[in-house]
């Protein structure tokens, strides 16, 4: 079943057009990543996808279980099923990490609250203020349960594996692998491609240049050639090689 | 009492603007005769369980209560007697103990301004009288509320609490009218002694309507080594209200005051706190977070004066304003007059950030859900030393605000 489908969709910012004409789709369960340099839309088209006001949807439709959400605010697409692991989530002054934490059980109905900061190694941030002083993997650590107690049916994560040591990194590997065993479907967004060989299920690579979706493969064929070349060079050989192949 | 030259100054100070806040004409009310009432059965149909319940009480925790000009004089608590703390009207205290004659309008002059003045002359010195012997922690909270249950009277309270030496007591005041009284005057004179390493926490709520004029006057002194938190939450509408309470420390006694304010409709709201650092080594630290909505207008002042060595303080006045109309006026003042001392202030006003409330929406928080929640977090202060069990009452108390800070 087509969890989330985007037609032509180009994604504008202040006017000036960032994501050019993607066209995609994940089926329920499936895990896409979305690979390319910084700068190349990567993070605007899952801002679109959860519906920020900063960013607009200039052209083309977001379809999720059917249903035209392109209008829609975030909080309604959050209600459906989506959530976003933002990048750089702010620091809120005040705010108790665990407050939130609460409130989103409540929302969501998770049940898993303990269990889940166990996953994450976040039981010492609960009392703290959100995002507040917070390390660079404390707090994609903290973003990550926040996404989990959403209990969503599409997650959206924005590097995950920027700028997080080892350890974090391992935690929100197994915290990933918990989500897609409990059927998510995600959209995962990194430069570095660091957690990728952690993932225990991955369906589809999708590289993008310049606002554009270039390439779409099976990670067996784009991976090993993208690392060994990198994005320009790399998607120059697969080009060819389909090229050829075709 | 003073004598007739005092009195004869009270008098004339009848007619004494205070400094800050709007002048209210007293000849508009009616005064009430004073009295103290013995049955508690006076207390059924009279609207103060609907007042209590907006301070975060129900009406049999208080150990004072105080409706209109009529004090209730109920039994101690039989949990507080064990710790030998006295608790009964001003009025009765300084007819029958030496220690309120010599404690009452000490910290505070009569003459101050026309509200002290009139509460001198006409208070009838209702309000409470609270003794904490030496050597003496209680652990309990001292409840008291106060509440004005009819149209356009005045009420006086005039509150003394001592804390004697190394002893510790906290003391929850809820001062409040029942929804559909729409005008009045609210006078009180608090003054509070606080002993050598002894320690008072005193919280306290105010909820009133939008023709209320409330003018307290707050005076605390605290031996060497003493400590008084004072936390403060208001968070009606007003019609106008003028505070500005003041800690004198000794010699390494240290303060720290807090004022949570949600201001609304076209209320003025004149709220401060000043410290005083006389002793060396002493310390105070002065918080407030206001938020405006609607029309209102709000003055959050605040100073620390340093006068010893080794005296330390700061101020930190944080206000959200959540409306075009509504206004904010922060005012801190630092004074030193000794090298060694160091005090600091910060000051900042602004609006609820759309970063933080969009990311909250991303959560699937609705916009007026993301609001509450970040002006909660907004006024969330760590009052040091509060007990828990009030600590849980003030936490309701800031949900309820939240909620409606945001309208």
């Amino acid at each position: 079943m087509i969890l989330l489908e985007l037609s032509g969709l180009s994604v504008c910012i202040n006017g000036k057009e960032i994501v050019k004409d993607v066209t995609l789709e994940v089926k329920q369960g499936e895990v896409h990543v979305i690979m390319g340099p910084n700068g190349s839309g990567k993070s605007t088209l899952l801002s679109c996808i959860m519906g920020l006001p900063r960013v607009r949807a200039c052209k083309g439709r977001i379809y999720y279980q059917n249903t035209d959400i392109t209008s829609k605010p975030p909080y309604e697409r959050a209600t459906m099923g989506i959530a976003l692991a933002h990048q750089s989530p702010p620091s809120i002054r005040g705010v108790k990490f665990a407050e939130v934490g609460k409130a989103l059980v409540k929302k969501c109905g998770c049940s898993d609250f303990t269990f889940m900061t166990r996953i994450l190694n976040v039981e010492e941030l609960l009392n703290r203020e959100l995002f507040v002083g917070y390390s660079g993997g404390e707090r994609k650590r903290a973003e990550m349960l926040l996404v989990m107690l959403q209990a969503p049916k599409l997650a959206l994560l924005d590097e995950p594996d920027s700028g997080v040591d080892i350890e974090s990194l391992d935690l929100i590997s197994n915290a990933i692998n918990y989500l897609a065993s409990r059927g998510s479907s995600i959209i995962l967004v990194t430069h570095s491609g660091n957690i990728l060989n952690k993932l225990a299920r991955l369906d589809y690579v999708h590289i993008m240049l310049g606002g554009r979706i270039v390439y779409t493969g099976r990670p067996d064929g784009v991976l090993p050639i993208v690392f060994k070349l990198g994005y320009r060079e790399g998607i120059k050989r697969l080009l060819g090689e389909e090229a050829v192949g075709g | 009492m003073h004598e007739s030259s005092g009195k004869a100054r009270v008098i004339e100070a009848l007619q004494k603007p205070a400094p800050y806040g709007p002048d209210i004409d007293l000849g508009r009310y009616e005064f009430e005769e004073a009295r103290v009432e013995g049955d508690p059965s006076v207390l059924s149909e009279s609207g103060l369980e609907r007042a209590a319940m907006r301070v975060g009480m129900d009406s049999s925790s208080p150990s004072y209560i105080q409706l209109n000009q009529m004090a209730i004089y109920r039994a101690i608590h039989r949990a507080l007697e064990k710790y030998n703390v006295t608790i009964m009207p001003l009025r009765e205290a300084l007819e029958k103990l030496e220690v309120a004659r010599e404690l009452s309008w000490k910290l505070i002059k009569p003459e101050t301004d026309k509200y002290t003045a009139h509460a001198y002359l006409y208070g009838g010195e209702l309000g409470y009288f609270i003794y904490v012997p030496p050597r003496t922690k209680v652990p309990l909270p001292i409840y008291s509320c106060l509440a004005i249950t009819v149209e356009k009277r005045v009420q006086f309270a005039h509150n003394v609490i001592y804390v004697g030496e190394g002893s510790e007591a906290h003391v929850v005041t809820g001062c409040s009218v029942p929804h559909g009284v729409s005008e009045g005057v609210h006078i009180g004179i608090s003054e509070f002694y606080v002993g050598r390493n002894a320690k008072l926490t005193f919280s306290m709520v105010h909820a009133w309507a939008r023709g209320l004029h409330v003018r307290p006057r707050t005076a605390a002194r605290l031996e060497s080594g003493g400590e008084f938190v004072n936390y403060y939450v208001l968070y009606s509408p007003v019609g106008s209200i003028q505070a500005y309470p003041r800690a004198v420390l000794e010699e390494n006694a240290k303060t720290y005051m807090a004022s949570i304010i949600a201001g609304s409709e076209s209320g003025v709201y004149d709220l401060g706190s000043m410290a005083v650092l006389e002793g060396r080594g002493s310390s105070a630290e002065i918080v407030s977070r206001v938020v405006a909505r609607d029309s209102c207008k709000i003055y959050a002042r605040a100073e620390i004066r340093g006068e010893a060595p080794k005296s330390k303080g700061h101020i930190e006045c944080l206000g959200l304003l959540l409306s075009n109309d509504s206004m904010i006026s922060s005012i801190p003042i630092i004074t030193s007059t000794t090298l060694e001392s160091r005090i600091s202030h910060e000051a900042a006003i602004g609006m609820i950030a759309q970063e933080e409330l969009e990311y909250l929406m991303c959560k699937g928080f609705t916009e007026e859900e993301a609001k509450a929640i970040l002006v909660r977090g907004f006024m969330s202060v760590e009052a040091p030393g509060i007990p828990s069990r009030v600590k849980v009452e003030m936490d309701k108390i800031l949900d309820m605000v939240s909620r409606q800070a945001i309208g």
